[in-house]
């Protein structure tokens, strides 16, 4: 399409974000994602989060390339970005005796061999799609050597096809559970003063950036509270014993620390703060407020956020006279951050919010988000255009691309911030959050890093978007297509934390859409 | 002779270092020029997928995959009528010459019909659709490789005449230097000066037409130790296209691009023009070296070296470390073990008087226990070797080969006598930076 077609033509949703989700209920929209807008299976995402267990070993029952695959892209990032070790990634390397004879045999004899050469405290079996379909019987298997073993032993059923991405992440998270000691006095009365942060996904942060969690972690302890545990963020297995006693669990992904946060409420009572990603001072208010409830620590809560919100007050104060009554277009291909930031903009900011190619499949893989949303009485806007949905496009190509520029005639300019991806070049400031330089995001410094992004935007949107970077984005002779996998690299090498990972030095994708 | 290392704990479990079957045949089909993929899988295998594309630096715009996300009840129930839409719609999408359709581990285990299904719609696509059935289990990555090339010997005609001085290039891909195109370029070049031209490189930027040449060749130079030896053989066979320079480790430092470059030309006719490229060679590595590594000399002399590599590299490093760096190849892990590798590596040990530990197709493990236990003084391979070393307390390490955590913008060839210098360029800065201390404390300075 060219930027002169009436941009109504390529619209294929715009209304509010409950219409939306209504319609994808009742099955009046499609959700489905298309065929080239391929996802992590639910291996890879079951499999994202045990890789955040200390001194546990994955061995993936299969073919060598399952276990390969998630190793290269978790573990190998984790040493990469953080430091840590080297860690493995066992195989039973199934190969084609083992499709028609059966891999149980096999699966013994590795975690026999596990137990002896690495050591550690848990030892999950996760089954991949061959091991699945030959019905190879992994529950009897561990079973019958669980008093043989020193490790821990759990099996994770996570064939690739048993269902869609966010799954493999609900499963785990739903199972560690079972790895987890009841609250008893003892541990109540010493970890009456801690809090879990829960949803986390994906190993250490032993890194010079400013991450998301190393935020949380300063703010807790700012309040005078511990932290037990990041789950599944480098945690030990004592630390996962010990969870349940804590005195309360604080999400830090709200949809993912929710799964694991409600399953522990169930099982053991822990409380659960879970409130959107803390982006902004509101949600940050609300996230510490709710944590302080349940640590006793309201007092203390209060004089952190009065002597962090004064800190930066002048600095948002600023950006709110200037953003007030603005149109903010936020770009939805990472789904959760784009209901978070929505909020932040409305909330902190005073913006009006249009959610930008909201892909319909996100309803169900971020029911907890809209949720939590719509609930707390926000509806913003969204808006899908044609190219989102169409078979071979992704992310900054130049369909979505020429439909955002379209859309973007019909507004005024001087009122309108985009926030997305610099791989977009619509002629308006246009506020990156995923830039390694504005971490981190969530918290009071967060706000202040956000609030400062967007004045610089804004202060140098005078001069035109680079050529050289925009002719690298959008070649002359481009076929149109692009996707996700090949656009992050460099996004996912500089930034260390859960929401992205980088399967080799100039691979990889985002996680978090 | 040489010490085969023996791990214990290591007959059932596997810390896998290479990909599937699935990776190796994308990382043929990848090389081909304007086809497209459908991959009839549950989804995780794209990303598979995406590493071949990856490997072949495919431009983001030029990508064209599809994938029919089998879930539980396609694996119930079978997903043909699934994969047929998808076909239909990548054809109308992708407008690709050719469609390769690629049954992964769960179409190749339901059974699902893919070549039937692709004879029955040929007439109704535009694009020519060529089925492969490459379940993970089959193989390991290099296995996969030579099920790609297999695919491929079908869409090789036979051809009567042989065209003098022609060659074809084979597997250029099968090498873990991060910018092996350059690699390419140089064999290309170099033979270029000896008057012979490359027909086909199979496969990497290739047109399917040029398969059709392929036959035309009067020889095949195979550019890795690693996969590729069955479908040569398979072309001599077929084809009478001879083998050629198989007997000699790959161009990698100054006397095996020497050997090289002597059998390439005796083979063709051309030994003066390879001496003048050899003189010229050396005295350009001679020149650089005096002006600016002359501290290299006592540097690596003697220095105890634990080398990880594929063979395609790993093979003609070691001669190179030993003779010309003086350095001492106490360990030799190969990440393949096909065995013509271990007749190369076996009769370079034998030559050169080392007794080197040895492991073919290693896996993590065996790379970290061999590497802790042997505690050299450098170890050389890629950014995974280095947190391996780094963990063993050995201070150096060379991150030389894929996956690296260098930016490297410029392809950099490793064959040759520039690569024998890129090489030493990559060795010669990590040197500089592990002596380089983080840890000392500017206050005691003040």
């Amino acid at each position: 399409m060219s930027i002169e077609t009436t941009f109504s033509d390529s619209i294929v949703f715009h209304g509010p974000l409950s219409e939306l989700y209504q319609l994808a209920k009742e099955g009046k929209i499609k959700t489905s994602l298309q065929g080239s807008h391929t996802r992590p299976c639910k291996f890879w995402t079951a499999t994202k989060i045990l890789s955040g267990i200390q001194n546990s070993v994955i061995i993936a029952h299969g073919p060598s390339g399952c276990a390969f695959g998630v190793k290269k892209a978790y573990k190998l990032t984790n040493s990469r970005n953080s430091g840590s070790p080297y860690e493995a990634v066992i195989s039973t390397n199934i190969d084609m005796k083992g499709v028609v004879y059966g891999g149980e045999k096999e699966l013994k004899g590795a975690i026999r061999e596990v137990d002896n050469k690495y050591h550690p405290d848990v030892i999950f079996v996760s089954t991949s799609c061959a091991t699945g379909i030959i019905g190879d019987n992994v529950d009897a298997v561990v079973d019958s050597l669980k008093d043989e073993v020193n490790a821990e032993i759990m099996t994770i059923h996570c064939e690739g096809f048993a269902g869609e991405y966010r799954s493999g992440f609900d499963l785990v998270f739903k199972q560690l559970v079972r790895l987890m000691e009841p609250r008893d006095p003892k541990r109540t009365a010493a970890l009456a003063k801690s809090v879990n942060i829960v949803g986390g996904k994906m190993g250490p942060e032993r890194t010079e950036v400013d991450t998301d969690v190393k935020e949380l972690v300063r703010l807790v302890e700012g309040m005078g509270a511990h932290i037990n545990s990041v789950i599944a963020g480098n945690c030990t297995l004592e630390e996962l014993k010990n969870a349940p006693s804590v005195a309360v669990n604080c999400t830090l992904c709200l949809d993912l620390g929710y799964t694991i946060g409600k399953e522990m409420k169930e099982t053991f009572g822990t409380p659960l703060n879970s409130t959107i990603l803390p982006y902004g001072i509101s949600a940050t208010e609300r996230w510490l407020r709710e944590a302080a409830k349940y640590l006793g620590m309201e007092d203390e809560a209060e004089a952190l956020i009065a002597s962090e919100y004064g800190a930066i007050q002048q600095e948002i104060e600023d950006a709110k006279a200037q953003l007030e009554g603005k149109l903010a277009i936020v770009e939805a291909h990472d789904a959760i951050k784009a209901l978070s930031i929505a909020h932040m903009l409305e909330k902190d900011f005073g913006m009006r919010v249009v959610i930008y190619n909201f892909h319909p499949w996100s309803t169900e893989a971020r029911e907890t988000s809209i949720d939590y949303l719509l609930e707390t009485g926000m509806d913003p806007e969204v808006l899908i255009t044609k190219g989102t949905l169409k078979f071979g496009k992704y992310e900054s190509m130049k369909q979505t691309e020429e439909e955002l520029l379209a859309f973007l005639g019909s507004v005024d300019p001087a009122s309108t911030v985009y926030f997305g991806s610099s791989l977009s070049y619509p002629a308006i400031p246009v506020v990156d959050l995923n830039a390694i330089l504005n971490r981190p995001r969530f918290g009071f410094r967060g706000a202040l890093k956000v609030a400062q992004c967007i004045l610089t935007s804004m202060q140098y949107s005078f001069r035109p978007r680079s050529w050289l970077t925009k002719k690298m984005v959008f070649p002359e002779q481009s076929q149109g297509l692009a996707s996700a996998s090949s656009l992050t690299p460099k996004w996912s090498e500089e930034a260390p934390d859960c929401t992205l990972y980088a399967a080799e030095r100039r691979k990889g994708r985002c996680m978090m859409n | 002779m040489y010490d085969e290392l023996e791990f214990s704990h290591c007959s059932h479990s596997k810390d896998p270092i290479i990909g599937c079957a699935l990776e190796g045949v994308a990382n043929v089909i990848a090389g081909i020029k304007d086809v497209s993929i459908i991959i009839h899988s549950p989804q995780g295998c794209a990303s598979t997928v995406a590493t071949a594309f990856d490997k072949h630096e495919i431009d983001f715009t030029r990508r064209k995959v599809g994938c029919t996300r089998l879930f539980e009840t396609d694996i119930i129930m079978g997903a043909s009528e699934k994969l047929a839409s998808m076909i239909r719609e990548a054809d109308r999408t992708f407008n690709s010459k050719v469609m390769f359709i690629v049954g992964t581990c769960s179409a190749d285990i339901i059974g699902e019909d893919i070549d039937g299904l692709c004879r029955e719609m040929q007439p109704e696509i535009k694009a020519r659709l060529i089925p492969v059935m490459a379940g993970g289990f089959r193989g390991d990555s290099f296995a996969g490789i030579d099920m790609g090339l297999e695919a491929l010997l079908p869409l090789i005609p036979k051809q009567e005449i042989k065209l003098v001085n022609k060659v074809n290039l084979i597997l250029p891909q099968s090498n873990l230097n991060p910018t092996w195109q350059a690699d390419l370029l140089w064999v290309k070049e170099v033979l270029r000066e000896m008057g012979v031209d490359v027909l086909s490189v199979l496969p990497h930027n290739m047109a399917l037409e040029e398969l059709e040449e392929a036959g035309l060749a009067s020889a095949n130079i195979l550019l890795s130790h690693d996969a590729g030896y069955k479908f040569v053989r398979k072309l001599e066979e077929r084809h009478q296209i001879p083998f050629i320079l198989g007997d000699v480790p790959l161009p990698v430092g100054l006397s095996n691009t020497a050997r090289w470059l002597r059998a390439a030309g005796g083979y063709f006719g051309a030994e003066e023009k390879a001496e003048e490229i050899i003189t010229r060679g050396e005295k350009l590595v001679v020149d650089t070296l005096r002006k600016r590594a002359l501290m290299i000399i006592p540097r690596y002399r003697n220095c105890r070296v634990a080398l990880s590599a594929d063979a395609t590299l790993g093979i003609g490093m070691v001669r190179m470390l030993f003779e010309e760096l003086e350095m001492i190849p106490e360990l030799v892990l190969l990440h393949s073990g096909t065995q013509e590798a271990r007749e190369l590596l076996v009769n370079e040990l034998n030559e050169l008087g080392l007794t080197s530990g040895v492991a073919f197709s290693v896996d993590g493990y065996q790379l970290k226990q061999a590497i802790s236990e042997a505690k050299t003084d450098v170890v050389i391979g890629s950014a995974w070797e280095k947190y391996m070393a780094e963990e063993a307390g050995i201070k150096t390490s060379f991150d030389l080969l894929s996956p690296t955590n260098r930016d490297v913008y410029m392809d950099r060839a490793y064959f040759g006598y520039e690569g024998m210098l890129n090489m030493l360029e990559v060795f010669g800065n990590d040197w500089e930076r592990s002596y380089r201390s983080k840890a000392i404390n500017w206050e005691q300075f003040a």
